[in-house]
């Protein structure tokens, strides 16, 4: 069925060269490339993947605008999630109306009014808190931080076997500059007495599920002691700007290192308790085994034996953004292969390049350090030698020494995906 | 497969190329580009929505999200997916996956009643269960 719909296109195609070519135009010769060329017109790509992992950097869902937003890759429309193109990775900070979007369950707000809004610091405290946008405009001092918020099954359709849950490729990651006010002055005011073991977060990101399922409410919780909870903030911009809806306006939970499931969107509760939250979003989901890099088996899984703990922090990553597939090089032509790598433990301090499918390894140049927790960006100038397929690949190390390696990651969830990025280029001869 | 098209192409290319050197003679102007290709679009096109005043006073508000429910495959059972799945999600969740084997698919119908409190009767659950299986496992799923 594939090979009849490619062959029709390509007579399609030959026809329309040919016509050209009768018309006195230049024809190709077999030797020459253009006619090769896929037609964007016309061509599609395939509506899903599977059962072998995603080929594509980011998931082939279609292209949809949504309010406050460019057109970006639609997984799903009710709750929605949108998936970032890969060349906003090109951008150091990624723009806000680019930015992905990952709701949960259907009741997301359309429109919130701040006149009858208002943050709640309650559960365990000595001083319940109700604050509005202006209070925490005015009432405690400013910080910005920039940082990546990176979705817990970003490139989840990359795993074998695939697993049910949003097939993101690789684009569900942002960076960017969040400017709010800390969360310990908030709870500090409210006075959390040492009865209090967790702080949970729950925004507007709501369902038509029963009460006190995980259908009805998306809850995150991390323990008091936590010392992350010493660097959160609570953001009421984003970029400079005031956060897109779906991004969480009028404030969302800042987690510097923590993967996006933290990030609590339209944050409304902030609620003490005095024993381990067991709501579903804790206990049940977003949990990894207790492995290396969160690996098990599906075997192990369906045994029984895996002990799973909630996740926390992003392993290092990183990515090419540019050259990309759509990329033919001229052999002997200097280009400049760049992308972007972060890691939730540590700064990054090394990318490395290969040229040659992993054989060799070359440093890349770092860019401007924006933070420990942001996208920090890397180039490696590459003059391709020889024609043919080429494949560049990519891998981060961090302070802490922690190193990407090349093995994949499967756990029942999807998570933790952080295998050495790959890409195929087409180097062409010159003359 | 891009293997293939290439030497469907190239054969083809040969065979259209020898035909018009015969027919143009062999002194033209060297080959350099191929040029005024186009074709009616059938892709891509995204309309830009409109730019919307916000609204006045104290609410921040964008307006309705947009949906575009997918066509699923026909066959029994749609209509029972449709409904019940709707409740509380669009049916993209199912074709946004990759093709699941019919455990996969009961597994997630069971989350989605004893986990998530989903009030879909058994032979719902059964006749939901079916239809995935029969249209989105890796030996059906065709779209």
């Amino acid at each position: 069925m594939q090979h009849a719909t490619d062959l029709t296109i390509t007579r399609r195609r030959l026809l329309q060269v040919l016509g050209t070519g009768i018309g006195g135009v230049a024809l190709a010769g077999p030797q020459r490339g253009w006619g090769q060329a896929a037609s964007a017109v016309s061509a599609e790509l395939p509506p899903f993947t599977g059962p072998g992992p995603n080929p594509y950097w980011n998931s082939v869902g279609p292209f949809a605008t949504y309010p406050q937003k460019l057109p970006l890759i639609r997984l799903t429309d009710r709750p929605v999630q949108l998936e970032t193109p890969r060349p906003y990775f090109a951008l150091p900070i990624t723009p806000n109306d680019a930015f992905f979007v990952r709701w949960h369950l259907d009741r997301i707000p359309n429109a919130v009014d701040l006149a009858h809004w208002r943050l709640r610091v309650e559960g365990t405290v000595r001083r319940s808190l109700a604050l509005s946008f202006d209070n925490l405009l005015k009432d405690y001092p400013a910080v910005s931080l920039m940082a990546v918020n990176q979705c817990s099954g970003n490139s989840r359709s990359r795993l074998q076997r695939r697993v049910p849950g949003g097939q993101w490729g690789n684009g569900a990651m942002g960076n960017a500059l969040w400017t709010g006010v800390r969360l310990k002055d908030l709870l500090a005011t409210a006075q959390v007495p040492p009865a209090a073991v967790q702080v949970q977060f729950e925004g507007l990101d709501r369902g038509e599920g029963p009460e006190g399922r995980g259908s009805s409410r998306f809850q995150k919780s991390l323990d008091l002691t936590n010392p992350v909870l010493d660097e959160c903030i609570v953001a009421y911009a984003m970029n400079g700007a005031p956060l897109p809806l779906l991004n969480g306006f009028p404030v969302r939970l800042v987690v510097p290192g923590y993967f996006a499931t933290y990030w609590v969107k339209a944050l409304t509760w902030i609620r003490t308790l005095d024993r381990p939250d067991e709501n579903f979003w804790m206990k049940t989901g977003y949990r990894i085994p207790d492995t290396a890099r969160g690996n098990t088996t599906p075997e192990a899984v369906a045994s029984g034996q895996v002990h799973t703990v909630p996740l926390s922090s992003m392993p290092v990553r990183s990515f090419l953004v540019t050259p990309d597939h759509a990329s033919k090089v001229p052999v002997g032509l200097p280009v400049t292969a760049r992308g972007i790598a972060f890691s939730g433990a540590a700064r990054v301090n090394r990318v490395e390049v290969s040229v040659d499918n992993g054989q060799h390894w070359r440093d890349a140049q770092l860019g401007e350090d924006q933070g420990r927790y942001a996208f920090r960006t890397w180039s490696c100038a590459w003059t391709p030698e020889a024609e043919g397929k080429q494949v560049l690949a990519v891998r981060a190390t961090d302070e802490r020494g922690n190193v990407q390696i090349d093995a994949p990651v499967w756990n029942p969830g999807g998570y933790l995906w952080n295998q050495i990025e790959r890409q195929e280029i087409t180097v062409g001869p010159a003359h | 497969m891009s293997a293939s098209r290439s030497a469907i192409w190239w054969g083809g290319a040969a065979v259209a190329c020898a035909a018009v050197a015969l027919a143009a003679g062999a002194a033209q102007e060297p080959d350099r580009s191929a040029a005024g290709v186009y074709e009616t679009g059938r892709l891509g096109l995204i309309t830009q929505p409109d730019q919307v005043a916000p609204p006045v006073g104290p609410s921040y508000g964008v307006g309705p999200y947009p949906l575009y429910p997918p066509e699923l495959a026909a066959g029994g059972g749609r209509e029972v997916v449709e409904r019940d799945c709707g409740l509380c999600h669009s049916t993209v969740y199912i074709t946004m996956q990759p093709p699941l084997p019919r455990a996969a698919w009961q597994a997630t119908v069971q989350k989605m009643i004893r986990t998530f409190g989903a009030p879909i009767p058994e032979d719902a659950a059964r006749a939901i269960t079916d239809y995935l299986a029969a249209h989105y496992s890796p030996e059906t799923r065709v779209r």
